[in-house]
C-alpha cells in the first residue's frame, strides 16, 4: 500500500504532468485575478472549433479544437501585464490527427512590463521575438529600449521553441540589433543571432534592415541578412513604394536568395534540397516585381502586378495578373486573374479567384471560389477548384456562432468535403479597454 | 593577448556606453493601444502624414509587413495582440488561418482552398516564402510525408 502510494506521487510529479498542472494553476491564478483584485482587467478570446474531414486513407476525422487567448492587465501597476495562448485538441472520433490522437501548443506565455518612457518593454516567459534577422519564439527573456540621439537596443536569450531535430543535447538562442533613426527620415539596425544545439553552432545570422523616405510618398524598406556559417548573403529583399499619386500608388519589389545559404537552420528535410531533385540546393533566385494599384472612391480599388522569377538553374518565370476589390462595411467582393507562365511543366498556368461576404444585421455570409487550370495535366486533372460557402450569426455582442462548408476537386482528391464549426466567446472580467484583433 | 583584452575591454565597456546612453534617453513611449477606434483596413495615411503613413494596411501590405515587424513589432502592438502574429506564426498549429476564417476572405490569408496539391507549385517558385513559418515551427504537419 506504501509503494501504491509513493508510485502514484511519482506520477504525479512526472514531467508532463507537472507541467501541466502547473500551467492549469498559473491560468487558474491568473483567471481569477480581476476577482479578488479590482484594479485587474483581463480580456480575452475562447476560440472552439470544430472540423469534420475525410483523409486520403478514408478516415474520417473529427478533431475539436479549444484555443484561448487572454491578457490580464494593470497587474499591481498599470505598466505590468500577463498574455497567454495556447490550445488543445482532441478527435472525437478517436482517430489520429497528423499522427497524434490529441495534441496541444502553448504558443505565447509571458509576462510584461511597459516602462512609461523611452519605450522600454521587458518580456519573460515563451516570448515572440521580431527583431532584424530575429523572427523566432523562445523560452527566455527579451528586452528592448531606446536610447539617446535616435538610438535603439533590444536583445533576446533563452530557448529555442522549435520543432523537433533529432540533435540531442540542449538549445539555446541569443541575439541582438542595434538600431538608429531619425524619425520620419529613416531607421537602420544591425542584428545578430546564435542558436546552439547540443553545443554546436546550428546558426549564426548578421543582417541589416532599413526604412527611408526621403521625401514625401517615397519609401525604401527592406533587409539583408548573411550566414556566418556557410559565410554567403542568405537574402535581399527591399522594396521601394511611391504614392500615393491622386489615389495611385506604385510598389516595386526586388528579392535576391542564395539556397545553399538560406536554407541552413531547418528542422525538417523539407528544406533539404538534393541535386537532381525538383530544387536544386545550389539554386538562387531574384525576383522583380511592380505593382500599381489604384484606390478608387467608394471602397473600389483595382490592382495590376507582375513579378519575374529569375533562376540561375531552373530557367526563368513570369507571374502577372489583376485584381479588383470592393469593401465597406456592409460587405464586399473581390475578382483576380493571374497567369503563372514558367519554364517547367509544373510552373504554367492560370489563377482565378472570385470572393464575396455580406453582413445582414447580426447574420454575415461570405462565398470564396478558387481556380487553377493547368497547361499540362497534374495525375490527369487539368483543374483544381474550391468552393467555400460561410455562414455567421452574432448571438451577442461577445458570442459568435459559425459554420462553413467547402468542396474541393484537385490532383490529390477526387471530391473533398469539409465542414467546420466555430464558437467564438469573448471575455471581459473587468470591463478593461481592448485592441481590436 | 593584448587582442583578447581589447575585446574584453570593448565588451565591458558596451554595456556601460548602453547604460548611460539609457539614463540620458527622455523620449516618452508609445501608447498602448491606438486612441482612436480603427476600422479594417487601417489606411494610417488617412489621419498621418509622417512616417507613419508607411504602414498603411494595402492589399500588399500581407507581403511588407515582415520590414515593420522586424523594425518595431510596438508598433503593430497598438492595434493588434499577441494571438493575431500566433495565428499564422505558430509553432505546433494544425488549423490553417484560412480554415479558422473563411467568413473573412477580404483578409487574404495564405494556403487557401486545395493547398496540398499548390503548395508544390508554391514550393518550386519561392521556397523562402515558406520558410519563415515552417523552417523551425509549425512543421510536424510537413513531416507526415517529407520524412
Amino acid at each position: 500500500m506504501k509503494n501504491d502510494r509513493v508510485y502514484t506521487y511519482r506520477s504525479l510529479l512526472c514531467p508532463p504532468f507537472r507541467r501541466q498542472a502547473a500551467i492549469l494553476m498559473v491560468l487558474v491564478a491568473f483567471l481569477i485575478l480581476p476577482i479578488i483584485c479590482e484594479a485587474v482587467d483581463l480580456t480575452g478570446t475562447s476560440s472552439t472549433y470544430l472540423m469534420s474531414r475525410e483523409t486520403a486513407s478514408g478516415s474520417n476525422l473529427l478533431p475539436l479544437y479549444e484555443y484561448l487567448n487572454f491578457g490580464v492587465n494593470n497587474l499591481g501597476k498599470e505598466s505590468i501585464s500577463f498574455q497567454f495562448g495556447g490550445y488543445l485538441r482532441y478527435d472525437l472520433n478517436n482517430n489520429e490527427v497528423f499522427g497524434k490522437d490529441k495534441n496541444s501548443d502553448l504558443q505565447y506565455a509571458y509576462l510584461s512590463y511597459r516602462k512609461a518612457a523611452s519605450n522600454m518593454v521587458v518580456n519573460l516567459g515563451r516570448v515572440m521575438v521580431f527583431e532584424g534577422v530575429a523572427a523566432e519564439r523562445v523560452d527566455g527573456a527579451y528586452i528592448r529600449t531606446d536610447l539617446k540621439g535616435g538610438f535603439g537596443v533590444s536583445a533576446f536569450g533563452g530557448v529555442p521553441v522549435e520543432t523537433g531535430t533529432d540533435l540531442p543535447g540542449n538549445n539555446t538562442e541569443y541575439g541582438a540589433r542595434v538600431s538608429h533613426q531619425i524619425p520620419n527620415l529613416y531607421a537602420i539596425g544591425l542584428s545578430y543571432l546564435k542558436e546552439e544545439k547540443n553545443s554546436e553552432d546550428f546558426r549564426k545570422e548578421e543582417g541589416v534592415d532599413l526604412w527611408f523616405r526621403p521625401i514625401n510618398k517615397v519609401e525604401i524598406v527592406g533587409k539583408s541578412s548573411y550566414n556566418q556559417i556557410t559565410s554567403g548573403w542568405m537574402q535581399h529583399t527591399y522594396n521601394l513604394l511611391l504614392g500615393p499619386f491622386a489615389k495611385l500608388r506604385f510598389n516595386t519589389e526586388y528579392s535576391s536568395i542564395n539556397y545553399g545559404d538560406f536554407f541552413t537552420g531547418a528542422t525538417s528535410s523539407v528544406f533539404t534540397f538534393q541535386p537532381g531533385g525538383p530544387i536544386d540546393p545550389n539554386e538562387k533566385v531574384s525576383i522583380l516585381g511592380e505593382t500599381v494599384s489604384y484606390a478608387f472612391t467608394g471602397g473600389l480599388n483595382a490592382s495590376v502586378d507582375y513579378k519575374n522569377y529569375d533562376y540561375d538553374i531552373a530557367g526563368n518565370a513570369k507571374y502577372y495578373g489583376g485584381r479588383v476589390a470592393y469593401a465597406a462595411t456592409s460587405g464586399g467582393a473581390g475578382l483576380s486573374i493571374h497567369r503563372m507562365d514558367g519554364d517547367v511543366d509544373r510552373l504554367s498556368y492560370d489563377e482565378y479567384r472570385v470572393y464575396g461576404y455580406k453582413k445582414i444585421n447580426k447574420a454575415d455570409v461570405a462565398v470564396d471560389l478558387l481556380l487553377v487550370a493547368y497547361d499540362v495535366a497534374i495525375n490527369g486533372i487539368d483543374n483544381a477548384y474550391s468552393f467555400s460557402l460561410a455562414a455567421g450569426y452574432e448571438l451577442s455582442e461577445k458570442l459568435k456562432l459559425g459554420a462553413d462548408v467547402e468542396y474541393s476537386k484537385n490532383p490529390d482528391f477526387d471530391k473533398d468535403i469539409r465542414t467546420f464549426f466555430k464558437l467564438i466567446y469573448k471575455f471581459d472580467l473587468a470591463g478593461g479597454k481592448g485592441k481590436g484583433v | 593577448m593584448k587582442n583578447m583584452t581589447i575585446k574584453v575591454t570593448f565588451l565591458l565597456c558596451l554595456p556601460m556606453l548602453a547604460a548611460v546612453l539609457f539614463a540620458c534617453a527622455a523620449t516618452n513611449s508609445m501608447v498602448a493601444w491606438h486612441p482612436t477606434e480603427v476600422t479594417a483596413p487601417a489606411i494610417c495615411s488617412d489621419c498621418h502624414t509622417d512616417g507613419r503613413a508607411a504602414m498603411d494596411h494595402t492589399p500588399d501590405f500581407g507581403i511588407r509587413h515582415k520590414f515593420y515587424a522586424a523594425q518595431n513589432s510596438q508598433t503593430c502592438g497598438i492595434c493588434h495582440q499577441a494571438s493575431f502574429c500566433s495565428d499564422c506564426h505558430a509553432n505546433k498549429e494544425e488549423l490553417k488561418p484560412s480554415d479558422k476564417y473563411k467568413d473573412a476572405p477580404e483578409r487574404m490569408l495564405p494556403h487557401r482552398g486545395d493547398y496540398l496539391n499548390q503548395h508544390k507549385i508554391d514550393g518550386m517558385i519561392n521556397p523562402s516564402s515558406c520558410f519563415p513559418c515552417h523552417g523551425r515551427q509549425n512543421n510536424e504537419r510537413c513531416k507526415e510525408c517529407h520524412r
